[in-house]
């Protein structure tokens, strides 16, 4: 019983930061609807920004060692979104949108291989910069624990390094939510999402709404992957291993559907977790896989897609 | 106020509209029919920037409307109902109404839009928190011109509003738009295969056929015409 409230409680944290990670595609996926691969390096850059931003930009001296990391994984959001915003302007915008929408197959095909090679590039290119040595962002928190109880002689132990990161995660969730069903902005993205044409209409630029998307997507990923850096170590290659749970998650969340991803995503992170009672760690991700090919056998839209095609 | 000349369009190498010129004056109700296939949804579509133009030229209030990026020509006061209504699905029916008002006009009378909007399409009002996806043909249809009617266009330009309804619903939003109109004054050019209801309700009219314009006058002139008697009015 404690194991399985352990497990739960770290499932839970550690889902709040892969839902956020998961948001990020979910809302690009969703407004622009091109498959981004090199989604997870755009991560991986990000969580380099906040291990660089912390360690040799100086707020690490001006924070400290517990603040510090979080208001660099913060700052990181801003610096990955502005990078998205000209990735989207010089490659991504020739392949999709209005450019591409009476193409055959709207340009897929394009899109399929420009993300793969902008993933090939930043993984690369990552490895030129970056070097191949494992890099984190540990703070003291990182190693240490709150402890919940004991009720009825149970102690659930808190990492507070993975407390913080889920509390971080849901601000920005509510914040982003909040900017989507309530902003004018929010409102014109989820149109241009839903018939880019009808939006075109109305007066919405669409490829402006996409760079918007495309922008707001890295950032919130990056922040997530600065989250993820508290306590998991990276490289310039982690993006690959990051991808396929941000797939998984954003068609478990239901293809296009925004807050779906987030539900997606945090499923993805309770049974990761969860798993670890029955199977052996290294089994994690197969029962990830596992519990996804269930949930589509039987959901196939996801928990929140729609059946119904867009118009 | 909108002057179409020899425009040409059509999709790669296969020419829709040949040499379309129309005319639509300050405060004018126009009706463009015409059997399927004939392009008026294309003219449409040329007309908001969805498909660009091989030959010809479009003026609206002066300005020379293709050389206005697409979505900028809400802007200038075009609304455009489209064919097959295309509300938003996944918004509710205020935030399509606000979708509507994206334009400077729209978002300064939004107030006053919105009580008239409700006043004429009351059943918007009962469903304004409904999601639009999830409402009848009809009703979505009454979304669609209550959008454009949000943006306080100077043009508003309704394609088919009758499509894929029962026929009491398209009497009742051709009673609902001859009303808007009675009440706004509002400049409107309607495209409808329905030709008997279009052409009574509108003062001019153009008859499309494969691409071409081959017919117009006031609505006295083409209902009194021997083709138009026999093809669309069955008499």
């Amino acid at each position: 019983m404690e194991g399985f409230l352990q497990a739960l409680a770290a499932g839970l944290l550690i889902g709040a930061v892969y839902g956020l990670m998961c948001v990020g595609l979910g809302l690009i996926f969703g407004v622009m609807r091109v498959i981004n691969f090199a989604h997870g390096d755009f991560m991986m850059l990000g969580m380099y920004t906040a291990f660089y931003l912390f360690t040799a930009a100086g707020v690490q001296s001006f924070f400290g060692n517990a603040v510090g990391p979080f208001v660099s994984i913060l700052l990181a959001g801003p610096v990955l979104a502005v990078f998205g915003y000209f990735v989207h302007r010089a490659l991504i915008s020739h392949v999709s949108g209005t450019r591409t929408a009476s193409l055959e197959g709207e340009g897929h095909y394009a899109q399929l291989i420009l993300t793969l090679g902008i993933a090939l590039i930043l993984q690369n290119g990552g490895l030129i910069v970056f070097g191949s040595v494992l890099a984190s962002i540990r703070t003291p928190l990182s190693s240490s624990a709150w402890e919940l109880g004991p009720f009825f002689d149970m102690s659930i132990f808190l990492n507070k390094a993975r407390s913080i990161d889920m509390i971080v995660s849901l601000i920005m969730m509510i914040l982003l939510s909040l900017l989507i069903t309530r902003t004018r902005i929010g409102k014109s993205l989820r149109a241009a999402a839903d018939n880019p044409t009808a939006a075109t209409y109305m007066g919405i630029d669409v490829d402006r709404a996409h760079r918007t998307a495309f922008a707001l997507g890295c950032g919130i990923t990056a922040i997530a992957g600065g989250l993820l850096a508290t306590n998991y170590p990276f490289h310039p290659f982690v993006g690959l291993e990051y991808v396929i749970v941000m797939y998984a998650g954003v068609v478990l969340g239901g293809m296009g559907s925004i807050i779906g991803a987030f539900w997606g995503g945090m499923t993805i992170g309770l049974v990761q977790q969860m798993s670890t009672l029955i199977l052996p760690t290294q089994l994690q991700n197969a029962a990830i896989f596992a519990v996804f090919l269930l949930i589509i056998f039987f959901r196939p839209q996801g928990f929140f897609g729609r059946m119904v095609e867009r118009t | 106020m909108l002057r179409i000349e020899g425009l040409s369009a059509g999709y790669s190498a296969k020419p829709v509209l040949n040499d379309i010129s129309i005319n639509v004056g300050a405060g004018q109700f126009v009706a463009i029919v015409g059997p399927n296939g004939a392009g008026k949804t294309t003219l449409f579509k040329t007309i908001s920037g969805i498909v660009k133009p091989s030959g010809g030229a479009i003026t609206f209030d002066g300005v020379d409307l293709l050389a206005v990026p697409p979505p900028q020509r809400a802007h200038l006061g075009i609304a455009h109902v489209p064919e097959g209504r295309q509300v938003f699905p996944s918004l509710t029916v205020m935030e399509n109404l606000e979708m509507g008002a994206m334009t400077e006009s729209g978002r300064r009378d939004w107030q006053s839009n919105i009580e008239r909007i409700f006043e004429w399409l009351p059943v918007l009002k009962e469903r304004r928190s409904q999601f639009a996806g999830t409402m009848s043909g009809g009703q979505q249809q009454m979304l669609a011109i209550g959008r454009g009617l949000a943006s306080s266009p100077k043009l508003l330009m309704l394609d088919e509003p009758s499509m894929g309804l029962a026929p009491s619903t398209a009497d009742f939003i051709f009673d609902r738009l001859i009303e808007i109109r009675r009440q706004s004054g509002l400049t409107m050019l309607l495209v409808e295969q329905r030709v008997a209801e279009a052409l009574e309700s509108a003062d001019h009219g153009y008859v499309l056929e494969a691409g071409h314009v081959v017919l117009e006058g006031n609505n006295d002139t083409l209902r009194a015409d021997d083709r138009v008697r026999k093809a669309y009015l069955g008499m």
